[in-house]
C-alpha cells in the first residue's frame, strides 16, 4: 500500500497583498509539490476580515483555505501566531509547510519549527519533491551564498522552508474556482508578552521595481556613477526602472531601494537587461523571475551568461551610448 | 483533532452565513407550493449581483408576505417595499420595518454578500436570524450550493 501524505501547507501572508505576491507564488509551487505526493494544498490564514484573501487564494489554485478569524488576530503577533499554528500542525499533520521569507515568515517560522522540533531551511530559492524518496529538497544559498545547498528533512514533520519572494511564478486568477474552507475552533489565545501599541507602514520611495515590466540592472562593470546614470536614460526610453547590484549601491551609484537580489528586491519583469554584473547567485535570485534576461559583460566567461536568454560580450562603456542613441532614433 | 466547521468557497462570490463563506445555500423547499424558502443562489463568474429568491411568511399566521425572484418582487400581497441601498437592497414591511437586507461588498477581484433578516417558516420555526453582521441559518436544506440551484420544472 502506498504511503498517504498530509497536505502541503502555505502560510497566507496577505499584508500589502497587491504588492506582496509571495503567497500566490507559493500556492503555485505548493501545487506541484502536492501533485508529486498525491495530496492537496492548504493555505492557512489568520486575521480579521480576511474573506477576500481566502477567495484570492482559491482563485490562484489553493484546494483548501484554513481560516482563523478573530479580532485578536488583527495585528500580527509572533507568540499568538506560533502557538495557534503549532496547535494546528499537531492536529492536522501537514507533510510540508512553507512561508515567504518576508519579515513575517522570517520572524515566526523559525520559532514555529523549533516549537514543532522540526527542521527549517531559510530563504530557499527552489523546492522540489525527490521522485524516489518523496522528500522535499530545499535549495538554499549557504556559506554566504558561495554554494547552493540541497537540504532534506528525512525524519521530522512537517518539512519546513521559507522561500525568497519572486522565485516562483503565480498561477493566473481563475474566478470559476471553488475550494474548501475550514474554520478550526479557536478560542484559546496565549497572553502575549509583547503589546503592539501602534503599527505604521514604512515610508516608501517611488521606485516600483517589483511591478516594472522592464528593468535595467547595473553592476560594477559600469565603473563610475556617471556611466551608471546612463541606465536611467535607457530605462526611460524603454519605460522601465533601474536596479543595481549590492556593490553598485555600496559605491553610492544608486539608492538602497534599487537593490536587486537575495537581500533586495525580486522582479518579475518581461525584460531585464543586466549590464556589467558578474551574475553572482545572490544577485541573480532577484532577476530569475523575469521572462527574458539579456546581459552585457566584457568577460565571455562571466557567470551571468549562464542564466541569460541573450548575451552580448562587449564593453558597456562603448555599447550603452550606441544603444541609447539607436533606441532614441527608433522610438 | 481540533474541531472545525467546514464549507465551500467560490473564488468569485460568496455569502456570509453562520460566520462562514459559502457560494450559495437553500433554507426551506423552493419547490413546495406556498411554503417558506430562502435561496441564495450561486453567482456565476462575470456577474456582480447576488441571486436571492425567497418566499417570506408572516410570523405566527404563516401568511405570505412577499415573494422574490432573483432580487425582484414577484408576488406582494402585503404591500412590502423594495428599496435600493448602497451595494444592495432592502425589503420593508408596510409598517416600515426592515424584513430583509442584502448588501454586497466588492473586493478587487470578487464579491461578498451579507444578509440580515429574521425569518420564520410556515410552522412558526425560526429559520434565519441575525448573527453579527450577517445571519445564522437553522436546518438549511442545502447549506452549500456550489452550482446554481435548479427548480423542478
Ligand atoms: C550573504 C550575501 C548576500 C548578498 N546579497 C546580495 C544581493 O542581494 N544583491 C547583490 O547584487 N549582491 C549581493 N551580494 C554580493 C554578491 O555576492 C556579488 O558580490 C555582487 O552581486 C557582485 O556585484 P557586481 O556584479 O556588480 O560586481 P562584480 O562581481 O565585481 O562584477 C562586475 C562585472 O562587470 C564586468 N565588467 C567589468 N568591466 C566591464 C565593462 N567595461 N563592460 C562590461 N562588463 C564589465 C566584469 O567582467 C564582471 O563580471 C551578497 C553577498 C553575500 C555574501
Amino acid at each position: 500500500m502506498s504511503k498517504s501524505f498530509g497536505d502541503v501547507w502555505i502560510f497566507g501572508d496577505y499584508r500589502d497583498y497587491f504588492q506582496n505576491r509571495i503567497t500566490l507564488q507559493l500556492i503555485a509551487k505548493g501545487k506541484d509539490l502536492a501533485e508529486m505526493l498525491n495530496t492537496g494544498t492548504t493555505v492557512v490564514l489568520l486575521g480579521e476580515q480576511v474573506h477576500q484573501y481566502a477567495m484570492e487564494y482559491v482563485a490562484h489554485g489553493a484546494n483548501t483555505v484554513m481560516v482563523a478569524e478573530h479580532p485578536k488576530l488583527k495585528e500580527y503577533e509572533v507568540e499568538t501566531y506560533t502557538t495557534l499554528l503549532s496547535q494546528w500542525v499537531k492536529s492536522y499533520r501537514p507533510e510540508i509547510f512553507i512561508a515567504g521569507a518576508t519579515s513575517f515568515g522570517r520572524e515566526f517560522f523559525p520559532r514555529l519549527a523549533k516549537r514543532l522540533r522540526t527542521g527549517l531551511s531559510a530563504d530557499c530559492v527552489d523546492l522540489e519533491v525527490d521522485p524516489k524518496s518523496l522528500l522535499l529538497v530545499q535549495t538554499t544559498p549557504a556559506f554566504g551564498g558561495e554554494l547552493l545547498a540541497e537540504v532534506v528533512t528525512p525524519d521530522r514533520r512537517p518539512q519546513m522552508a521559507t522561500v525568497h519572494p519572486g522565485v516562483f511564478r503565480e498561477l493566473p486568477h481563475n474566478s470559476e474556482a471553488v475550494g474548501r474552507i475550514i474554520y478550526p475552533d479557536v478560542d484559546v489565545f496565549p497572553e502575549p508578552r509583547v503589546k503592539v501599541i501602534r503599527s505604521r507602514p514604512p515610508i516608501k520611495g517611488k521606485v516600483s521595481l517589483e511591478d516594472a515590466s522592464v528593468v535595467i540592472a547595473g553592476g560594477m562593470g559600469l565603473r563610475s556613477k556617471e556611466q551608471f546614470e546612463l541606465l536611467y536614460e535607457l530605462a526611460e526610453l524603454l519605460e522601465g526602472e533601474v536596479g543595481a547590484t549590492r556593490p553598485a549601491i555600496l559605491s553610492g551609484w544608486a539608492d538602497e531601494e534599487r537593490l536587486l537580489g537575495q537581500t533586495g528586491k525580486s522582479v518579475k519583469a518581461k525584460l531585464v537587461i543586466s549590464i556589467g554584473t558578474s551574475g553572482a547567485l545572490q544577485f541573480t535570485t532577484g532577476i530569475q523571475g523575469a521572462e527574458t534576461v539579456i546581459a552585457i559583460n566584457r568577460d565571455p566567461d562571466a557567470p551571468v551568461f549562464r542564466i541569460v536568454d541573450l548575451g552580448l560580450v562587449a564593453d558597456a562603456a562603448a555599447v550603452l551610448p550606441i544603444l541609447i542613441e539607436t533606441l532614441r532614433r527608433r522610438l | 483533532m481540533i474541531k472545525y466547521r467546514e464549507s465551500k468557497i467560490s473564488a468569485h462570490h460568496n455569502y456570509l452565513v453562520n460566520d462562514m463563506l459559502t457560494p450559495g445555500f437553500v433554507v426551506g423547499e423552493p419547490d413546495k407550493q406556498g411554503g417558506f424558502y430562502f435561496l441564495a443562489d450561486k453567482v456565476l463568474a462575470g456577474e456582480s449581483m447576488p441571486r436571492i429568491s425567497c418566499r417570506l411568511l408572516e410570523e405566527g399566521s404563516g401568511n405570505l408576505l412577499v415573494e422574490l425572484n432573483w432580487n425582484r418582487i414577484q408576488s406582494n400581497p402585503k404591500a412590502c417595499i423594495h428599496q435600493s441601498i448602497p451595494g444592495g437592497f432592502q425589503i420593508l414591511l408596510s409598517s416600515g420595518n426592515v424584513l430583509l437586507e442584502v448588501q454586497t461588498q466588492a473586493f478587487a477581484n470578487g464579491y461578498l454578500t451579507r444578509i440580515k433578516a429574521r425569518l420564520y417558516d410556515e410552522k412558526g420555526f425560526l429559520r434565519i436570524e441575525p448573527l453579527g453582521d450577517s445571519i445564522k441559518v437553522h436546518d438549511a436544506e442545502k447549506p452549500v450550493l456550489d452550482s446554481p440551484f435548479s427548480f423542478s420544472p
